[in-house]
Formats: structure tokens, sequence, C-alpha cells
């Protein structure tokens, strides 16, 4: 009984030790997500332009209807989106858009420091996605 | 009618039906690819495959196979299941999978079948193709990687619309829907091809990439150009008629459209459209408001008063013209026409003196079944092209003898043994009179019940067939075998068009059709009929509904002379570019330059518009609700799909703002006008606005009962002794000049041209797209030349729809006009 009471104050102990917090100095110090966070999203360039096709698959599947997306067919004759924006005080991070998103042109990426001061600045337009 | 069994149900249906027809008539599911209700059964797709239990051993394709009395049918079970499955698989195999950027995908029956029986996988492999797109004409886009064999397209563009573009070439895995020659599309751009396609290989170029089926809005309403009044779906998105989607469930047309019904309706979005009032100050139109536009119109009218002219184009709503002819009451005036009531003349005054009617005496359907036709002036196909589809069908399905009068050939010369009485221009009278010669001669005609025989007899002294055949050119043989043929036809059916470039004889050609169904028996019997075709959406609604001068009032050519001469104190134009369309625009400038105080309603700043004092901003047809009546007497709904562009408003609205400031009583909304009107014009007493259904509602019945049965004489024409002769008409892509402002229609014909014959373009050395000139009576036009086969020697023709063209400079509207030619 002693030994067992011992043993799990050791790991208290342990714990209170210099080094072995668990408290994060943010923002000096940043931890890495896991792989599975949904943050911001990204859309994934190729070497010319950006993968998506825009089928319109996202805004359709989007629960929040917070993507616009407006094709157009580029020089080469490829539908390509001429408008792609996501207004992130809208989306509720649910990823369906990357689920749905048949060429995996977009996803979603670790960034989670999105406050802003103006409104204007959580709409994402194509070019802040691509980043 | 037959019984049979299908999945356990009994069905009775008509023996003629097929086992996919009963089915669906049971509300059993079957999918198909290849399959179209209204295209013959061709079973490629082996889609629909079911069992027999009479036919054990194979699985039978159910949209060929006839039913048969106590056929006992299973439409599901593994094996079908499986066999289903195969056939996609197979048809993957080759299909590109390029859903996300095919416009197509939401609606694609490919890839609904894939989803339904989960091909997710496929067990067999090959190559995917990768033949070039044809990309080259601007309405249809043809992508052949995607195209699944099914043949609709090839189908319908014989079938249905009587053209023959497309052909399979090659065999086996090569095989591929292609043109002759497997060359870039060039045909009238009809898009029947675009509306069949199961899958996305053949696709409407201007809606590429503009939206995903399921985000547009589906309106219903009907098509704003033509006289035939095929239901139009609008596919709208932001405010924007985006595209016309395929529609065979309501109208008449089946689903059938033509180019400007498909691709024409762009219009509407065009930023070129008036969006605010403009009032005439210090020599120039500036923007106004409504208040100020209207105060200024009310006392422009109300000062004319019974000095005041009205004007309508034929594309407004019986609503909105009865509203018209109301603000004529208040203001005062019995002058008031519309679109030149003078084209109109063979319905208003012709089936008028001989019928005692003023509309077509049977409905469009009816003529599918007819076994004898006959089509004059061949234009015919060019003014209604969808009626001209279902005289397609009667050649083609029935068998139905076709007979064309006219002075140039067209599509419906070329159908299968068509006979073609292609005569000198101005002379159509002089060939039917000579057929009413022939039946009276020949004791052919039914003469029973009908008034003023022997003098229609002896009036026609001078049109013995074979008089007429050497003074217009046509064989006499063909001519009696024509009378022949209609007379003795069970169903025979007499087709006329009208419009604005055809006012020359129209009210003779009207008589003269008349008496000729009234001797072949064709006028009021069951399944055969006279059609007088008007050229616009409600020409027969205002027919109808007498928007024609009162008694001892003005006419448009009245109107316009008297306006000329200064004696018209106001002029008011509604829904019509009269400086372009009308005949003798030298007339119509003058009119307009000296009547004090004229004022356009439009859509556009147009010729007429741009020397108005006030220009009243109009709304579209894809904007309003209201009636149209077509050319078979059908009321149908429209529907509004978008919103006016800026202050626009309707004709409906803005009559009403101007009755309430003349203190007339007004309707309130479209539904109390169609009740007052109905109350007040012939035909439409009974009609009420539920009893519009899909398929609109035919005032007077099917069949239209004769009045009288009056027999008038009638004298033809005299050919123009010229050496070279123009003359004037529609062009099939374009219709009035409101098609001119449409995107789809200007990509194939975006600019006037004169049109030669290949005899005379080779005697003139005269080469497609060389620049012209012609030399008339009233001045000098020139644009670039068009050659093709279809003219006779010595007649040119040219479209009347643009203005830049400057046609009714020297045209008057005669039936030809002598021209010399230089380049």
């Amino acid at each position: 009984m002693f030994k067992e009471f011992a043993k799990g104050l050791s790991i208290t102990l342990k714990h209170l030790l210099p080094g072995h917090s668990t408290t994060v100095d943010y923002p000096k110090q940043k931890l890495t997500m896991s792989p599975r966070f949904r943050g911001l999203h990204r859309l994934v360039p190729t070497q010319t332009r950006e993968k998506c096709v825009a089928c319109y698959l996202c805004p359709t599947v989007c629960p929040a209807k917070c993507i616009t997306v407006e094709s157009a067919e580029n020089e080469k004759g490829e539908k390509y989106p001429k408008v792609y924006k996501i207004d992130l005080l809208r989306c509720i991070f649910c990823g369906y858009c990357v689920e749905a998103c048949p060429v995996e042109a977009i996803e979603m990426s670790d960034k989670y420091e999105l406050a802003n001061y103006k409104r204007e600045d959580f709409i994402f337009d194509k070019e802040r996605l691509l980043k | 009618m037959v019984n049979l069994t299908i999945d356990g149900k009994e069905v009775k249906v008509s023996k003629t039906a097929t086992i996919y027809e009963a089915a669906k008539e049971a509300g059993i599911y079957i999918p198909v690819l290849c399959y179209a209700k209204k295209l013959l059964p061709y079973g490629a797709c082996r889609v629909c495959l079911v069992e027999v239990e009479q036919m054990k051993g194979r699985l039978i394709p159910s949209c060929t196979t006839p039913v048969t009395a106590g056929m006992v049918v299973t439409t599901m079970s593994d094996e079908i299941r499986k066999v289903r499955k195969t056939v996609l698989e197979f048809l993957l195999v080759n299909h590109v999978v390029d859903c996300p950027v095919c416009d197509k995908a939401g609606e694609c029956d490919l890839q609904d079948l894939s989803y339904e029986y989960e091909v997710v996988t496929n067990r067999f492999a090959g190559e995917k193709f990768d033949l070039p797109k044809d990309e080259i004409n601007p309405l249809i886009e043809r992508n052949m990687n995607r195209c699944v064999l099914c043949g609709k397209c090839v189908r319908v563009c014989d079938e249905v619309v009587g053209y023959g573009s497309y052909s399979f070439i090659n065999r086996g895995f090569e095989t591929k829907i292609a043109t002759a020659f497997d060359r870039g599309l060039n045909c009238e751009f009809c898009g029947q091809c675009v509306s069949l396609c199961p899958v996305g290989a053949i696709l409407p170029r201007p809606f590429k990439f503009k939206a995903r089926p399921w985000q547009l809005k589906e309106v219903n309403s009907v098509c704003g150009y033509c006289g035939n009044g095929c239901t139009v779906t609008f596919g709208t998105k932001d405010n924007e008629v985006q595209t016309i989607r395929f529609n065979d469930k309501t109208g008449v047309n089946d689903g059938n459209l033509c180019i400007r019904g498909r691709f024409g309706a762009t219009y509407v979005n065009s930023d070129q459209r008036l969006t605010s009032p403009l009032i005439r100050k210090d020599g120039e139109l500036v923007e106004a408001s409504w208040e100020e536009a209207l105060e200024k119109v009310t006392e422009g009218l109300r000062s004319a008063g019974s000095s005041a002219g009205i004007i309508s184009g034929a594309r407004l709503t019986n609503e909105e013209l009865f509203l018209l002819k109301n603000l004529a009451k208040a203001v005062g005036t019995g002058n008031l026409d519309h679109s030149g009531g003078e084209c109109y003349k063979g319905v208003t005054e012709g089936l008028h003196e001989t019928l005692g009617l003023q509309a077509s005496t049977a409905t469009f359907p009816q003529v599918e079944k007819a076994n004898a036709i006959l089509a004059i002036r061949n234009d015919f196909y060019e003014t209604h092209p969808v009626f001209g589809m279902v005289v397609n069908q009667a050649v083609k399905r029935n068998n139905a003898h076709l007979t064309v009068i006219g002075d140039k050939q067209g599509k419906l010369t070329r159908m299968p043994h068509a006979r073609n009485l292609q005569h000198k221009p101005g002379l159509e009278v002089n060939i039917l009179n000579a057929m009413c010669r022939f039946l009276l001669d020949e004791k052919l005609a039914k003469t029973d019940g009908l008034q003023g025989v022997e003098e229609l007899q002896e009036a026609l002294a001078d049109y013995a067939v074979d008089a007429v055949t050497a003074a217009a050119g046509v064989s006499a043989d063909a001519i009696k075998q024509s009378a022949k043929e209609l007379v003795s036809a069970e169903n025979a059916a007499i087709l006329l068009a009208y419009g604005l470039p055809y006012t020359a004889y129209s009210r003779e050609l009207g008589l003269a059709a008349a008496n000729l169904a009234l001797l072949t028996g064709i006028a009021g019997r069951s399944g055969s009929g006279l059609y007088l075709c008007g050229e616009k959406s409600n020409s027969q609604g205002a027919i109808d509904q007498q928007i024609l001068p009162a008694a001892g009032a003005l006419g448009v050519s009245g109107m316009l002379k008297s306006a000329s001469e200064g004696k018209l104190k106001a002029l008011y134009v509604t829904g019509e570019d009269m400086l372009v369309s009308y005949p003798d625009k030298g007339l119509v400038e003058k009119a307009l330059d000296k009547t004090p105080f004229v004022v356009v309603q439009d859509l556009f700043l147009s010729e007429t518009a741009s020397k108005a004092d006030v220009v009243l901003p109009a709304a579209s047809f894809a904007e309003k609700s209201g009636t149209f009546t077509n050319a078979e007497r059908r009321i149908q709904r429209l529907h509004p799909g978008i919103k006016s562009p800026g202050q626009a408003k309707t004709d409906f609205a803005i009559f009403q703002a101007l009755l309430t400031g003349f203190g007339a009583a007004v309707p309130a909304t479209e539904a109390a006008a169609f009740m007052a009107l109905a109350a007040t014009t012939p035909g439409y007493e009974m009609v009420g606005l539920e009893m519009i259904g899909d398929q609109g509602y035919v005032w007077g019945g099917e069949t239209l009962v004769p009045e009288i049965r009056n027999l008038v004489a009638v004298t033809g024409g005299k050919a123009l002794e010229a050496k070279y002769q123009l003359v004037v008409g529609s062009a099939l892509y374009h219709s009035g000049t409101t098609s001119v402002h449409a995107k789809g229609p200007m990509s194939v014909v975006s600019e006037p041209y004169i049109e030669f014959g290949r005899e005379d373009a080779a005697e003139l050395k005269i080469v497609d797209g060389q620049q012209v000139k012609l030399k008339a009576a009233g001045g000098e036009i020139s644009a670039k030349a068009k050659v093709d086969r279809r003219l006779p020697k010595g007649v040119l023709f040219a479209p009347y729809h643009f203005g830049s063209l400057k046609l009714n400079r020297i045209y008057n509207g005669q039936a030809s006009i002598a021209v010399e030619i230089s380049k």
C-alpha cells in the first residue's frame, strides 16, 4: 500500500522538477500539431497553376456555405477557379471540403494563428490560400 | 391493349408499346442510356436488359422489345445487376473519368448509373480515348472521349431536326460519332444533340464552366422569339439566365428547340440593356426618374389625344396588350396597330373574309399525322423552326407528301420526296390559284356548303395550270399532283408563315390559301388544318385581342404616312425597332422626325429609341409573368426567371402607371388582367388562368370550325422583269431585331449578308465573303456576299435583322426588288 503511494507520489514529484512542465511558453514556444489537425486551408499548387479544377464539390458539401468558387477557362482551355474564396468567419473547420475534393487540391494546414483586426481580413482568396 | 406482368404487377398497355414504355407507365424504373421518348427505339447501350419468362436463356433489351400478351417480365435480379454492371464497366474502359471538369457532372446518366451500380473498380483494362476536341464552332462543344455511342445525337439530328449532321464512322473499337469526313460541325446549331447527349460528349459552349447543374434554379417559361411558342426551361443563377435546359415534360415542343430558343435567350443578360428612363433634354437623351418620364409621357399623350398613334411589337404578353388597348382608349385614339398590321393581313383580313376566323384552324401536333402537307414560303422552316421539325417527322415517320411553294430552296425542300415548286418571286398566289382552278376543273373540289364557287371559277379563268406554269417557272404536273394529294389525303395541312419581311401579297396569300383549304375540305376538318403562323411570340395574341386600328382610324402604314406629313402629334412605339425592321426606312425616319412627341419603350437603346423624346426601359420575356398565345392558338404562361436590370419595369407595370395617370381603371395583377381580357376576347370567354396547364390551353379547341365558307377570288402577282432581283426574309439564326443582341445567334451570323446562288456567283465572279453592292430604286446597300446553292438564277436574298445593312432603304414591302450588282 505504501509502496504504491510512494510510486504515485514520485511521478508527481518528478513533474515538479525543472524541465518536466507541460505548460508551453506560447508564443515563444509552439507545439507541433498532430497531422490530423484542421487548421487554415491551403490550395495545393502544381508547377504552373493551382491543382483545383473548380468542380464545385467543396462549396456544395460545405455545411457553413463559406466557400465561393467561380470557374472559367484558361488560355489552354482548362477549367480553373477564377475565384476561390473562403470566409473563415463562417468556416467551422470540419474538413469536408478536403474530403470531397476529387483532385486533392485543398488541404488543411497546421496554421492556427488566425486572429485579425478587420472582418475583411478573414476572407481568404485564392492568392492567400495558395501561399 | 395488352396485359402483361412486370415485377409481379399487372400492367395493361397499348400493343405498340415496348417493355420499357410499359414499365415506365406502371411506374417501374429501368435504367437507359440510348433511349429517348421522341426517338425510334435503337437498343445500343444494353443497360435496359430485363428477363422475360417466355424468352428464358438470354436477357432482353426492354427498349426495343414490344410487349406481347401474358409476358412476365422481371426488371431486376442478381444476374441483371451483374450484366448491367459489366456493361457499365465496359463503357468505363475507354470513357475518360474527368467528371470534376465535365459540365455534365451532376446530371450525367453514366455517372448516375455508375453510382447506382457501384462501379468503383474495373475488371477490364484498356486505353482511354484521346481524341481531339471540337472547339472550332461557337456553340456546341464535342468531346468524343466522353461518348458512349448511344447514337442519340445522330438520331435526333436525322429523325427530328432533319439535318443529319452526325454519323457513326469507323468500326469496332474505333467507332466514333463524327460529321461528314470528320470535319468541324457546321450545322444549324439547334443544339438538339446537346439536349439529348446523356454524357458530357456534346455540351453547350456558351454555358461552358459557368455553373454546376445543382446550382441552377429551373424556371419554365415560353420562348420569346417566334410564334411557335416552345416551352423553355431557364437555368438561372446570379440573376442571369445561364442556360436553357432540356425539358420534354411541358409544352408542345417535346423539348425540341431551335438555335434561337436554346442559344438566343442570353440577350436578357446583356450589359447594353436600358436600366433607367431617358428624357431628351437639350437634344440629348439623359437619365431621368420614372416619375418625371411617366409624367412627360402622360402629358404628351393627353395633349395629342386622338392624333396620337400607338404601334406595338408582337412580343408583349396578352395582359400587356390588353392594358395597351385600354391605354389607347384612355388617350382617346383609335390609331393602334401591331407589328405592321400590314404583314398579318392574311390572318386578320384574308381568313376573316373567307372563313370568318382570325387564326389557324388546327394545332401543331396534328401535322405529325398528316398525309399531305403544303408549305407556302419555304422560309417557313426559318421563321418557325420547331414546327419545321414537326413537318420533318410527318414526312419521315408518316410518309407524308410534302409540297413546298417557295422562291428559294430550304431544308424542307431537301426532305425525302419533297416536291419543290420553286417559282419566280411573288407568284405564290398564282400557284395557289392554279391549284384551286385545277380542283374545280377536274371536279375534285369539295364544294358542298361553299359560297361563291361559280364566281371563283370564273375569276380564276386566267389561272389555268399551264398558263401559271409558264409564268411561275414550275412544272404543271407538280401543281396537279400536289392539288390531288391535298384533296385526297385523309389528314392534310396547309402552312403559311407571316412576318415583317413578308408584307407583299399577305392578304392575297391568306385568301388564296383559305380558298384552297376550303376546296380541299381541309379547313375545319378534324385532323387537318390551315396554319397561318405569325412571326413573333404573341402575334396571335395581338390579333385575338384586336390590337388593330379602330374603324376609320389609322393602321401602321397610315400612321407613318400621316406622321411623316406632320399630322400626328404623338407616337408611342413599344417593343419594336421600326427603323430597322419596317419596310421603307425613309418613311419611318420622316415620321419619327416630324412627330413632335415620340415615346419608345424597349429593352435596348435601339435605332428607333435613340430618336425618341422619352425612352422607357422595359423588361424581357424572362422577367415577366403573363401569357402568350402561339400560332396554333395555344395560350401558355410565362414565369419570371430573373429580375429586371436597374429600374427597368415590365410593360405591364409601365402601362399600369400610365393608365393610373389617365385616371382609368387598372387591373392590379396580370391574373386580374387576364380575367378581364378573357371576358372580352372572342374565343377566350371560357378560359381561366387555372385551365392553362403545362401543355397550355388551346382556345377554340383542337379544331376551329369556320364560321363562314366563302370563296373569294384573288388576283395573283406578276413576275418582276429584272435580271437580278432581291428577296427579303428571315434567317434561321435570327428573329426580328432582338436576336442581334444575343451572343449565340451572333456568334453564328454576326453581320448582314447578301446571298447569291452558285450560278450567279460564278457568272459575276463573286466569292464567299466578298463585299458587294446592290443598287436599287431607293438607294444602295453593301454587304458581304454569301454563296450558297439554294437560290435560283437571278434571285438574291438578304435577311432583314441587321440595322447596319439599311435594307429597308430599298425594301418597301414589295415581293422582290430589282437590283444592279457591283463589287
